[in-house]
């Protein structure tokens, strides 16, 4: 089943709650009929339920109200297959993409070669709030990849016994590393929000990849954040927003909504890792392999001022002007 | 080979709740886990019936596939059964059972959840029959005794039934043909579907699926 | 990997047919063995993953039967309903630790209801009182069982030196055995009182009195078994899928086995009403209108029988008359129900015979509640259904030995076995007790009180606020002895609590502390006696099938607590009267033997056959239940060959002539050595010039073939059959006689050598004498049961069409009726409360409630109060499902504070709340008031808090079924 497939199927389960459970239609008629069985093989057993059936409890939880829920179905085929695929598939995919694409063009050199000279591009704050955020993603991305992937990969290595300590922590550290990750996201949204408000160079930027794909290393006009950068930065605010708010209410099953919610819930926080997942993928390669000098941004927040000029060029000026670059006078 | 089922004949079931103490009583279930309930349909209506409703023991259970620990097992008379020292309490087998059977108990008040608990046919966890730490963990183990569900037995309708499927399909049937109506076990297509998909029964076999 | 399921096997053969056949598929085993190694886990699990946050795995309470301590089995009664299922006790050490189903049980057949599943907890005890109590400023003091006898008993006797022995009223209970009711009974004519009552007055007291007006004996006439054998059920007011579930299991065979039409006549659309193949919706309170309703297109069409009408009916041409007037358009405009649908009914239930009518509280329960189970009578003799396998009235009784209790006497107008309180009923019994009636008649303050109804349990507060001269005793009540009785079952509430502050002496023996603990006003005065279960003493009870069944002790007394044996031999002894009454009881230190109490039963409760259950015979019964019939409830083989499971009434004569019971009253088709019978001659033997006594029919092998009236002494002589008597038996006749002309006198009821009896059953004959029944009850305030519009009315309009009885006093006070209800109709109260008030059961709880939501496992069930809202009147009053709403009373500025609970099973403009809540009182927690860790775990406002006045004429039965009220969101 396709992802897009499951979520208009879960879409779907509110109308179907509406529907007359089939079976309790049937027996409506409690008197014998010209239709009546005669023979034991005339009394259907199977008979197929499709349809959600939803009825009344006495006891004070809702959601045991509901009956039968063959929703469940695809539920699990989401769970066992399409989610892995996703997850799995994104991440391969990137990480293939990626290779090849460092095949093709290797390391991005800073065309100039270093001057020597360094300008800083990110100061403490930048950098706590940047790492805070990426440490809790990984490890929120490794402990889910554990749960999802631990008993096809890992219970056949280590076996059940060790697997559920693991899970269990995993589940633990999945579920607490969260608090972290919206503090770093919050201080990444008052940071750098204002640089990140799309602007008309970002066009440019994006019509010419970037000049990802010029090995002569023309690289388009940008400020301090370029179009990718911004779509990063998009995506892992954005992204990481509702991948919180969602990996909330999975904290809390049914506080706010039913059983078929939850599903539509797990499904969205599902999807969006593996979209998050493979976007942060080309995130690390671009910041470390992929081009040099970029690292040094986010390690230890001076960049090289070639490297500056070339990929932020808009931002290396403003630096001059306000005189923030290593040895060189305030422009007048 | 006695393949274990229920059947609610809700022609039978009238909402007493026989099985859902008997259950409690039996395996001194706390208070906020039902591993069985009733459910009614259309309440106050014609055509109202109600539907006594727990594990179903499922041929292809779909929380045994979803399972991300792989804590389920089957038994070779087909009951569902779990491990509790596996159980990471992760609620998936929530989502993915058609019939609401799986239950946690609340552990914290931030709503976090304790080890699954569910209707075990009467039939205890992976631990010695009838030893103390089985009954702690899953309740006393009827079958073992060569006794049925609890539910089933003490009934008092004979609505809700437990055994040898065939079995219960023939009784449902029989009973069917004299009364001159019925349409079909409620849940037994879902539960025991002949069309069912993913792999199929494995005896004794762990979780099935997934894996 | 096999390991142990092939020790399974035999164990499994024993069992139903079911588990039988699953037996031999069960050894091929489970493969957990495998499953374990595959997982890599030892047994027992790794201890690591304990440690782990969220990892809980819960600890049971109990533990499992523990190895290697043996199991002993004991077979008990569940304590709840009528139906009387058989709870199979497993104890270690002293313990319950579980129950097995009863397969073996011709009633229950292995199964229960919510409540008889759950009765295992009772004994744990959580909840229960653990040692006797005293209110002293409001604070709940521990005393010994001592000090608690010393200080009841010494303030009983000031209040009877002051106030004389009527100011005590007694209230027993439906939870007691056969022997405590029994017991109860004698001890508060020891006391010299007939201020004694018990739950029957508020549940069937108008059954009882309807029925036995009609035919002989108030009671059930066929069984819940024999409904497998009806072609048609009609439920009027009643909901067995809640109130009696498994006697469910026997009316839905018959539904299925027959394909017999079920027909549910009720103002709510019931889980019963789910199983019915028609549903019949009327207003509340026009049970009589619909049943002539009935009846009218029945004598319309000839479909009465008409043979049996002539043998065995007496005055339904006047009942004809009246039936005249309810024409198909007269019914729809009281009833509200279509004319084709009465018809259909009519049709189903004449055509389709034999046809049994089932009725409870809904036609109880009401200011005509008499004459709505007369007219419900009427219908199944016009139909020929009494007498006939299959037929009958089927009356289910409320509590566990509600029928026991009430045979035995707990009731304000008559000793044991329904003698009455004449001087011959005096008399008789102070024969069987063995005192002189002089001493008894001293114990009373008059000869005329001790001949005088007393005070009703539904009218007791009334009886503590009434002025002189609105009382006719010397004294208002000034203290109340209350045996296993909840505080909120009765109407008019606020009423009962002005009641309860000024009564000087209240003593609550209860196995839980009971709405009356939890009343605030009272702050000093009350005593709490921790009174146990009757799964902790042995002892006989009656179902409503009239079988008797002996409950063995499963475990000994929890706590303090004792059994109300032991406690009526204090209260007996220290009132200073113990030797008298236990002049031929046994008492081991300070309990009375039931099985001593029970053969002083036999010995003297003639009138209604209870002499034939010894308690080996029921001993023996409960031991070989297996032999009996699981349809005619009749043993085949075995010790019990013949007889019928748990020898229903009457069973007469000395337990040694081996009289089976009677499955089915008035069974003409059977010897009565077999369990045949005829209508009682009860009444006389003519009227107006007309025979009563039975025309032409007689029960199978009597040697006389017509009608004849009951035996006496006199009517042996007439026949000659004197001869027959032995010496022993004629010395003891002539003893009962005096000598004299008297001898005449002594009849089958009085002759304590049971001789008469003896000799009437060697004819064939039936000892009562074989009449017909009564379609005119003339001793009756209807003699002819008329509709009578409620005192609530909802329809005033009809009020002056229907109106009630003329004010009257009866039971020692004064009842208004007609008065109040023109006064309401007259006021625009039903403007101001638009709504009809209905009330009744959930299958969780059961009477007032205390003890069922004490138990955790059923007060998960139903954690809050509720009212149901027909879903319009909701959403024209702006109130969701599970709402807080406000529910007023017309009377005294009445409230409760309940969830709503929005469905359609009531009509529009009809409210419906069930009456198993309390420990909320107007809005406000009374929880604080409870003895410390006795409140029950669910608590909510009790139904009665706005229930209103209305009592029937014969029995005081209280009016809970239709009151107005208002609805208002909170």
């Amino acid at each position: 089943m396709r992802p897009l497939h499951a979520l208009l199927l879960i879409a779907l389960m509110a109308v179907a709650g509406l529907a007359a459970p089939t079976f309790a239609q049937a027996q409506l008629t409690q008197v014998p009929g010209p239709n009546s069985p005669t023979t034991k093989e005339q009394v259907p057993l199977y008979v197929p339920q499709d349809d959600k059936v939803v009825g009344r409890v006495s006891i004070p939880d809702e959601k045991l109200a509901v009956l039968v829920q063959p929703e469940g179905r695809e539920w699990r085929e989401w769970r066992t297959h399409t989610l892995r695929l996703a997850i799995g598939g994104l991440a391969i995919g990137m990480t293939v993409v990626l290779a090849i694409f460092f095949l093709y063009r290797g390391t991005i050199r800073i065309h100039g070669g270093k001057a020597g000279r360094l300008v800083l591009r990110f100061n403490g704050l930048d950098r706590f709030a940047h790492w805070t955020t990426a440490v809790s993603f990984l490890t929120m991305a490794l402990t889910g990849v554990i749960l999802t992937f631990g008993r096809s990969l890992l219970i056949p290595l280590i076996g059940h016994q060790a697997f559920t300590p693991l899970a269990e922590y995993s589940k633990s550290i999945h579920n607490f590393v969260s608090v972290p990750f919206v503090v770093g996201l919050l201080m990444i949204v008052a940071l750098w929000l204002r640089d990140n408000i799309p602007e008309k160079a970002d066009w440019i930027w994006i019509k010419s990849a970037g000049g990802l794909f010029s090995k002569a290393g023309h690289h388009p006009e940008a400020g301090r954040f370029n179009a990718g950068q911004k779509l990063v930065f998009w995506s892992i605010v954005l992204g990481g927003v509702v991948m919180a708010a969602t990996g909330y209410l999975l904290m809390v099953p049914f506080a706010f909504t039913g059983i078929g919610g939850m599903q539509t819930i797990h499904v969205i926080h599902g999807l969006l890792a593996a979209a998050l997942i493979a976007a942060v993928i080309g995130h690390i390669y671009i910041g470390t392999i992929g081009m040099e000098g970029a690292f040094d941004a986010m390690g230890s927040g001076d960049v090289d001022e070639n490297w500056a000029m070339e990929h932020h060029r808009r931002w290396y000026q403003e630096q001059l002007r306000k005189g923030y670059v290593e040895g060189r006078q305030p422009a007048e | 080979m006695a393949r274990m089922k229920f059947l609610c004949d809700s022609e039978r079931c009238i909402e007493c709740n026989a099985c859902v103490t008997a259950c409690k009583n039996e395996h001194e279930v706390p208070w906020g886990i039902n591993r069985r309930r009733l459910v009614t349909l259309n309440d106050g209506k014609p055509g109202e019936r109600s539907i006594s409703m727990a594990c179903m023991h499922c041929n292809d259970p779909p929380c045994a596939a979803v399972c991300p620990v792989d804590c389920f097992l089957q038994t070779a008379d087909g009951v569902v059964l779990h491990s509790k020292d596996l159980c990471i309490g992760c609620g998936y087998c929530f989502y993915a059972c058609p019939f609401g059977a799986p239950q946690y108990p609340r552990t914290t008040d931030f709503g976090s959840r304790g080890k699954m608990d569910k209707c075990t046919f009467c039939a205890g966890g992976p631990e010695p029959d009838g030893s103390v730490e089985e009954y702690q963990k899953y309740g006393a183990n009827r079958l073992a005794e060569g006794k049925l569900p609890l539910c089933a037995e003490m009934c008092s309708t004979r609505a809700l039934m437990a055994g040898d499927g065939a079995i219960l399909a023939d009784i449902y049937q029989e009973r069917s043909v004299r009364r001159g109506y019925g349409s079909g076990a409620p849940g037994w297509s879902t539960a025991y579907g002949r069309n069912e998909r993913g792999s199929p029964f494995a005896p004794g076999g762990p979780g099935t699926g997934g894996a | 990997m096999l390991v142990k399921r092939s020790s399974a096997k035999t164990a499994g053969n024993k069992r139903s047919g079911l588990v039988a056949a699953l037996a031999d598929t069960l050894e091929s085993g489970v493969s957990r063995r495998g499953f374990l190694r595959r997982s890599g886990l030892a047994a027992g699990g790794i201890a690591a993953v304990g440690a782990l946050p969220g990892a809980m795995i819960r600890k049971a309470e109990a533990g499992p039967i523990l190895p290697n301590v043996e199991v002993v089995t004991r077979k008990n009664v569940c304590t709840h309903c009528s139906v009387g299922c058989t709870v199979i006790a497993e104890v270690q050490n002293g313990v319950w630790v579980g129950q097995e189903p009863g397969w073996e049980s011709p009633i229950n057949q292995g199964t229960h209801c919510a409540k008889g599943a759950s009765v295992r907890e009772l004994t744990k005890g959580t909840r229960r009182v653990k040692y006797p109590l005293k209110l002293v400023d409001g604070v709940w003091q521990r005393i010994t069982w001592d000090q608690a006898i010393e200080e009841i008993g010494n303030k009983l006797l000031e209040i009877r030196q002051a106030s004389g022995p009527d100011a005590v009223f007694w209230l027993g209970s439906a939870k007691f055995s056969n022997e405590g009711a029994y017991l109860y009974r004698k001890l508060a004519a020891f006391w010299g009182t007939n201020n004694v009552d018990h739950q029957a007055r508020i549940c069937h007291s108008t059954t009882v009195a309807g029925v036995a007006n009609t035919w002989g004996y108030g009671a059930m006439t066929n069984s819940y078994n024999d409904i497998q054998n009806s072609k048609a059920l009609l439920i009027v007011g009643g909901n067995p899928a809640e109130a009696h579930p498994v006697s469910m299991q026997h009316m839905l065979r018959g539904k299925e086995h027959n394909r017999a039409p079920f027909i549910v006549i009720d103002p709510r659309f019931t889980r019963t009403a789910a199983h019915a193949t028609e549903y019949v919706r009327i207003r509340p309170g026009t049970d009589i209108p619909i049943a002539w309703g009935l009846l009218w297109h029945i004598f319309e069409n000839g479909w009465e029988d008409k043979e049996y009408i002539r043998q065995r009916v007496y005055g339904m041409d006047e009942i004809r008359a009246e039936v005249k007037k309810w024409t198909p358009e007269e019914v729809e405009r009281v009833t509200g129900v279509p004319g084709a649908q009465v018809r259909r009914v009519a049709e189903v239930i004449a055509k389709n015979k034999p046809s049994t009518v089932i009725w409870c509280m809904g036609v109880t329960q009401h200011t005509v509640g008499t004459a709505n189970v007369r007219a419900l009578s009427i219908l199944q003799l016009a139909l020929g259904n009494i007498g006939v396998a299959g037929g009958g009235a089927n009356i289910y009784r409320g509590h566990c030995n509600v029928q026991g209790a009430t045979d035995f006497g707990l009731d304000v107008s008559t000793l044991p076995s329904y003698y009455g309180l004449a001087e011959g009923a005096w008399k008789h019994f102070s024969r069987a007790w063995d005192v002189e009636y002089d001493y008894l008649k001293g114990r009373f303050a008059s000869k005329e009180l001790m001949e005088a109804k007393g005070i009703p349990t539904t009218r007791w507060f009334d009886a503590v606020l009434a002025k002189p001269g609105d009382i006719d005793q010397p004294s208002p009540l000034r203290a109340m002895m209350c045996f296993g009785h909840g505080g909120n079952t009765v109407t008019r509430m606020p009423d009962m609590v002005k009641g309860l502050e000024k009564l000087s002496l209240l003593v609550i023996a209860d196995p839980h502390p009971t709405t009356f603990a939890a009343i605030k006003e009272r702050r000093n005065g009350t005593y709490i006696l921790p009174a146990c279960s009757q799964f902790e003493t042995d002892g006989s009870r009656t179902c409503s099938n009239r079988s008797m069944q002996w409950g063995e002790k499963v475990v000994e007394p929890i706590f303090e607590s004792k059994d109300d044996y032991t406690i009526i031999y204090l209260l007996a002894r220290k009132l200073g009267f113990a030797n008298e009454m236990f002049k031929h009881i046994t008492v081991e230190d300070t309990r009375p033997v039931p099985e001593d109490i029970l053969r002083e039963m036999n010995r003297s409760c003639l009138s209604i056959g209870a002499t034939g259950q010894s308690p080996e015979r029921l001993k023996m019964h409960m031991k070989h239940q297996a032999d009996f019939d699981k349809i005619t409830m009749r043993a085949s083989s075995g010790p019990c060959a013949g007889d019928y499971y748990g020898l229903p009434w009457p069973s007469w004569g000395h337990p040694e002539i081996r009289h089976p019971g009677s499955a089915v009253l008035y069974d003409t088709s059977k010897h009565v050595m077999d369990g045949g019978g005829v209508f009682r001659a009860r009444f006389g033997v003519e009227r107006n010039g007309v025979s009563l006594l039975a025309d032409g029919s007689y029960s199978k092998g009597s040697e006389i073939e017509d009608g004849y009236p009951e035996f006496t002494m006199a009517v042996l002589r007439k026949l000659g059959w004197d001869k027959d008597l032995t010496p022993d038996e004629m010395r003891v006749i002539q003893a009962i006689g005096g000598g004299g002309a008297e001898v005449d006198n002594v009849s089958w009821q009085t002759d304590l050598s049971m001789g008469i009896i003896r000799v009437a059953l060697k004819h064939g004959c039936v000892p009562h004498g074989n009449a017909k029944a009564r379609a005119v009850a003339w001793n009756l305030p209807d003699p002819v049961p008329i509709h009578r519009e409620p005192i609530y009315s909802p329809r005033p309009d009809l009020v002056k069409d229907f109106p009630a009885i003329e004010d009257r006093r009866d039971f020692r006070l004064v009842q208004l009726a007609r008065s109040l209800q023109f006064k309401v109709a007259d006021s625009d109260l039903r403007q101001r409360f638009p709504m009809i008030l209905t009330s009744g059961r959930l299958v969780e709880y059961e009477g007032g409630g205390e003890e069922t939501r004490s138990n955790p496992w059923l007060a998960e069930l139903q954690q809050s109060m509720f009212a149901e809202i027909n879903t319009r009147d909701a959403e024209k009053l702006g109130i969701r499902d599970g709402a807080w709403v406000w529910v007023y009373g017309p009377e005294d500025g009445s409230k409760a504070k309940v969830r709503a609970l929005v469905t359609d099973r009531v009509g529009g403009g009809t409210v419906f709340m069930p009456f198993h809540f309390s420990g909320f009182w107007q809005g406000e927690s009374l929880r604080g008031n409870y003895p410390p860790d006795t409140d029950p775990i669910v608590l909510g406002e009790p139904a009665n808090g706005v229930t209103t006045y209305g009592y029937d004429p014969v029995t005081f039965m209280q009016e809970t079924k239709v009151t107005l009220c208002r609805v208002e969101p909170a």
